[in-house]
């Protein structure tokens, strides 16, 4: 079956459960949806992920996961760890950023702030599992945010 | 046409919050439905159509249509699908394309219009009119979500190993008779 034609059979199931009201969207898919747009950075840079083989939807198992991301020179490594169900993420930004730096650790529900150590280093504990996205805010240029990343136990 | 912003001079990076809500009203059950049909359970799915949201956002700057806002919300709800779908060790295919890479570079997939309840409703009178058993075989997918092939095979009084390779012919012939015989979106 070529891919048209698998997208196609998924369109047709989907159209055929919404005529037949078979399948009702959850009461939060529409919160979770307009939470979505507070999410918004104007203007920032969308670093990309820099290790394919690493970088992805990460189903974390209790076991680190590394990802890394690229914006021109600045880089930032996203370790996430997934412990007694809450979502732990440890990271560095570089090159090592100014005094006047900070990076919020971003999830749909909630937004840690963090003052990376003068080599760059941050932690954040206590976040829901779910998707999570870093944004690096330094006084020399505009936002720098990564992809968003799916994390689950 | 499944969306039109009120003002199509207004470029995408001004949407506000009552227009954000209108796009959502229009398509999360829609996106939902994509989810569920490309084969997730709900708090798979749930999560795939918050990252199409999540993946507007971070691109809505560098798409510049808005009339293709729609197909873009569908397709990137079935990709990102694909992708947790495989992550969580599912089986399909075809290669989920490299939507986590390049979001903004995403083609639509051209048939996303179909994903209608009005097309829908038509669409069940095409299926009535194949032969068992795939009737019965398509019916029962289209309104139990979480079916399992041992199920279907029980319910139908089949082996398990045949529900894959009938569900597959099912699937074609609908849409062949489909290409014989369009539905108008």
């Amino acid at each position: 079956m070529s891919a048209d034609d698998t997208a196609l059979e998924t369109y047709l199931l989907a159209a055929m459960r919404l005529a037949a009201h078979a399948d009702p969207p959850p009461a939060r898919l529409s919160a979770d949806a307009m939470a979505a747009l507070s999410m918004r950075l104007p203007g920032s840079v969308v670093a990309t992920p820099a290790d394919l083989t690493a970088a992805s939807g990460a189903r974390s198992d209790g076991k680190p996961q590394m990802h890394r991301f690229a914006a021109g020179e600045t880089t930032l490594d996203v370790e996430t760890t997934i412990t007694e169900g809450r979502l732990e993420i440890a990271g560095q930004v570089s090159p090592p950023p100014t005094p006047d730096a900070y990076v919020e650790v971003r999830t749909p529900h909630l937004t840690k702030v963090r003052v990376p150590s003068s080599d760059g280093q941050f932690a954040v504990t206590g976040l829901p599992p779910g998707w999570v996205s870093v944004a690096y805010h330094r006084p020399s240029g505009p936002p720098v945010v990564t992809r968003w990343l799916r994390v689950r136990a | 046409m499944l969306f039109e912003v009120h003002d199509e001079s207004i470029p995408l990076d001004l949407l506000d919050d009552h227009a954000w809500s209108e796009l959502v009203a229009c398509f999360d059950s829609r996106m939902w439905a994509v989810a569920r049909a490309a084969g997730l359970g709900a708090a798979d799915a749930a999560d795939a159509v918050q990252g199409a949201w999540l993946r507007l956002v971070e691109s809505v700057d560098r798409i510049r249509d808005p009339q293709a806002i729609g197909a873009w919300l569908m397709t990137t709800t079935r990709r990102e699908a694909l992708r947790l779908g495989r992550k969580a060790g599912q089986e399909f295919p075809t290669d989920p394309p490299d939507l986590y890479e390049h979001p903004t570079l995403l083609t639509p997939d051209p048939t996303t219009e179909i994903v209608d309840a009005d097309y829908g409703r038509t669409l069940w009178s095409r299926v009535s009119r194949l032969d068992e058993p795939c009737r019965t075989m398509l019916r029962l997918f289209a309104l139990n979500p979480d079916a399992r092939y041992a199920q279907v095979a029980s319910r139908m009084q089949i082996p398990v190993g045949s529900v894959g390779p009938t569900k597959i012919r099912c699937s074609a012939k609908l849409r062949t008779l489909l290409a014989e015989d369009p539905l108008e979106c």
